[in-house]
């Protein structure tokens, strides 16, 4: 009996509407004994339903405030530990390139020929360079010069990207052909090797010209992700009803397709400023980036980077170097952890 | 002031003769082919035809949203109060849309920004054509969605539009066209991404605004429930052409072409409840190769020699009824017929 299905009878109880609780309770073999829990029963129950529904309903209802797109990437950045770690990486970068004297006391340029070579010490814990300098006070001061280049050109190359594309991609018919050629143009310019040419014939020193030849030859690959980008925002159908309403292009560019559009550029732009910061340490290796005394990791390695000096002194190559790396690592972190936010193809 | 009582005088919205086509990879596809329409103010024309009939390519035309290319317009005029919209520079064109003509689309998920809140989509269109400021644009946003019936639209002006049921994005769509009271309004299938319930109510709304704000109406649609609560006349379109137009009652109460016909009894009855279903025999045709001719001869019952070779013009069939059809009378006295047999 306990084992069986409900019976016929339980059938027909558990149709009406007060005893559809015991049998939810009880769903094979009801015994006599049940029907007397079953007729107090289901106001409890119902209630209790009730009460949780409500509660479910708290819980799971409308969000507490509107979320957009861009609130709703910071909902999932927030949780992401590769975005945390590489923020905070990024916050402290960001810190002591404006404040170095937070961290290293000394002077970067007061160097001691007599201390020259010199193993970290517990005063001095990265050692001396071939100069005497203290290579810490000197790691520390290089994140500005290196932080300073990566994010004045990746604001160089977003602008120049984002418009040249933008406007290749909205007004296609007449602008693209124009536009696109031109980005293929540049696109097809090495860029190490043209930035050897160009600074080559400049005259070198403040960070500046670095800053001019990475945005004049880094801009195409922006405008490219750009032109798609709009390209494919344009055909939606909200800018067709914006047009419809009465916009006009800036407007429609502006308030409508540019936020729908801004998301493959940001994260585009983010892993760039990584490889840029690359570029200026290699620009600086090769002698036509930042030279002497601007302090910067890559002038630091290329100081560094003769086989017998490495020999003797690793530690001059491998701090500056390291900083580098890890500076690196945490722009392309944190730009992986914004695509996988902002694309919603990856959701 | 002379000039408005002469506009006054003209019909609100007056489409003569338009031709569009389409420059595709496989040929031109000829989507209009000599559409004529008017729109008196205050009225509601229903424009009903298949997918590919060119009722939303006609829409398009109107508005001046048109992709083009691939889109041309070929021939016809568009009068707006007695003005050429066609021949008017592309500013004051802008000008006319959505203060004076606004249209609701079909889909108002896709139709509505996803990254702007519904509030400042609606405030844009104050900002945008009246100059006001913002707090004033935003205040105006809130009671427009008073008026198409949302509630708390004090708490939800700031949300977003995937924060909306679908009933209630096609009302915001609504609010956006109402907002500067146009004179007109084009309905691209408005209720066609809804559930049957909630279409009811947003037809209603619009039905009721309309009237208040004596608006003209295109509604476009291939539902023919939805025509007959609200709209005043009916074009129907096929291939490219209005094929017949007409009050609706009459047109209910016996269509004067074939296709029409076709149409009314093609549509699921309670009283016909499990005999199998009417649908006119064959497809639409291909606006590559529109037959010669009737275009509809090929799937026409009634069709005679003289369809396949003579284009029928638009016969007037009575007060302000016209008719494709080279046997419209035929075709009128057979539906009286039945009509009365019922």
């Amino acid at each position: 009996m306990p084992d069986e299905r409900p019976s016929d009878e339980s059938r027909a109880q558990a149709a009406r509407p007060p005893q559809l609780a015991p049998e939810e309770r009880a769903p094979r073999g009801p015994s006599p004994s049940i029907d007397a829990t079953a007729e107090r029963d289901p106001d409890d129950v119902l209630a209790a339903q009730e009460k949780s529904a409500v509660e479910a309903l708290e819980a799971t209802g409308r969000p507490e405030s509107a979320r957009s797109l861009s609130s709703d990437a910071w909902h999932d950045l927030r949780r992401n530990p590769v975005f945390l770690i590489s923020a905070l990486l990024i916050l402290f970068l960001i810190v002591i390139a404006i404040w170095p004297g937070l961290i290293a006391t000394r002077d970067p340029l007061y160097c001691r020929l007599g201390r020259a070579y010199e193993e970290p010490s517990a005063g001095h814990w990265f050692g001396f360079d071939n100069q005497g300098c203290d290579v810490y006070t000197r790691t520390v001061y290089g994140a500005r010069a290196s932080i300073a280049v990566g994010v004045c050109a990746t604001l160089g190359v977003t602008l120049l990207g984002a418009v040249v594309g933008g406007l290749a991609g909205y007004f296609s018919r007449f602008w693209d052909p124009v536009l696109s050629r031109t980005t293929d143009i540049f696109f097809a310019i090495p860029m190490v090797l043209g930035a050897i040419v160009f600074l080559s014939m400049i005259k070198l020193g403040s960070i500046w010209p670095v800053v001019l030849v990475i945005t004049v030859l880094g801009w195409p690959q922006i405008a490219r992700i750009a032109r798609g980008a709009v390209l494919s925002a344009k055909q939606n159908d909200y800018v067709h009803a914006a047009r419809a309403l009465g916009a006009g292009n800036t407007r429609i560019l502006l308030r409508h397709i540019l936020p729908n559009a801004i998301a493959p550029v940001i994260v585009m732009a983010t892993i760039m400023l990584g490889t840029f910061i690359v570029l200026e340490a290699t620009l600086s290796f090769l002698g036509v980036g930042l030279r002497p005394p601007t302090v910067s990791w890559g002038v630091d390695i290329s100081a560094a980077s003769d086989g017998m000096k490495f020999r003797n002194a690793p530690h001059i190559l491998l701090y500056p170097a390291a900083a580098l790396s890890l500076t690196v690592l945490a722009f392309i972190m944190m730009g992986d952890a914004v695509r996988d936010a902002l694309d919603p193809k990856l959701r | 002031m002379s000039q408005q009582t002469e506009r006054a005088a003209a019909p609100l919205l007056q489409v003569r003769d338009l031709r569009i086509e389409f420059r595709t990879r496989d040929g031109i596809a000829r989507a209009v082919n000599g559409v004529s329409y008017t729109v008196e103010a205050g009225e509601t024309l229903a424009v009903l035809g298949e997918s590919g009939s060119g009722k939303s390519v006609t829409a398009q035309a109107v508005m001046g949203i048109l992709d083009m290319p691939p889109g041309r317009i070929t021939g016809g005029r568009i009068l707006f109060r007695g003005r050429d919209l066609l021949a008017m520079a592309e500013e004051e064109r802008r000008k006319i849309r959505g203060d004076r003509i606004a249209m609701i689309f079909q889909d108002a998920l896709s139709s509505l920004n996803p990254v702007l809140s519904v509030g400042y989509q609606l405030a844009e269109m104050f900002r945008v054509h009246r100059g006001m400021s913002r707090g004033e644009a935003r205040a105006r946003a809130v009671e427009l969605m008073d008026r198409v019936r949302i509630p708390a639209a004090r708490e939800r002006v700031n949300d977003y539009p995937h924060q909306f049921s679908g009933g209630m994005r096609q009302r915001i769509m609504i609010a956006m066209a109402l907002a500067l009271e146009p004179d007109l309004i084009i309905a691209d299938e408005p209720t066609t991404a809804l559930d049957v319930t909630v279409q009811a109510q947003v037809m209603d709304l619009l039905a009721e605004l309309r009237r208040e704000y004596r608006m003209g109406l295109i509604l476009i649609t291939h539902d023919l429930g939805v025509v007959a609560d609200v709209a005043d006349r009916i074009a129907v379109m096929y291939a490219g052409r209005v094929i017949e137009n007409a009050p609706v009652a009459d047109l209910y109460a016996s269509p004067a072409h074939p296709y029409t016909k076709g149409l009314l009894d093609s549509v699921p009855r309670l009283d016909h409840k499990g005999g199998e279903l009417y649908a006119i025999k064959g497809l639409p045709p291909s606006l590559m190769a529109i037959p010669s001719g009737c275009p509809f001869h090929p799937r026409c019952p009634q069709a005679q020699d003289i369809c396949r070779t003579d284009r029928p013009p638009l016969y007037p069939v009575g007060p302000g009824r016209t008719s494709a059809c080279h046997f419209w009378k035929e075709t009128l006295d057979a539906a009286s017929a039945a009509d009365l047999a019922r």
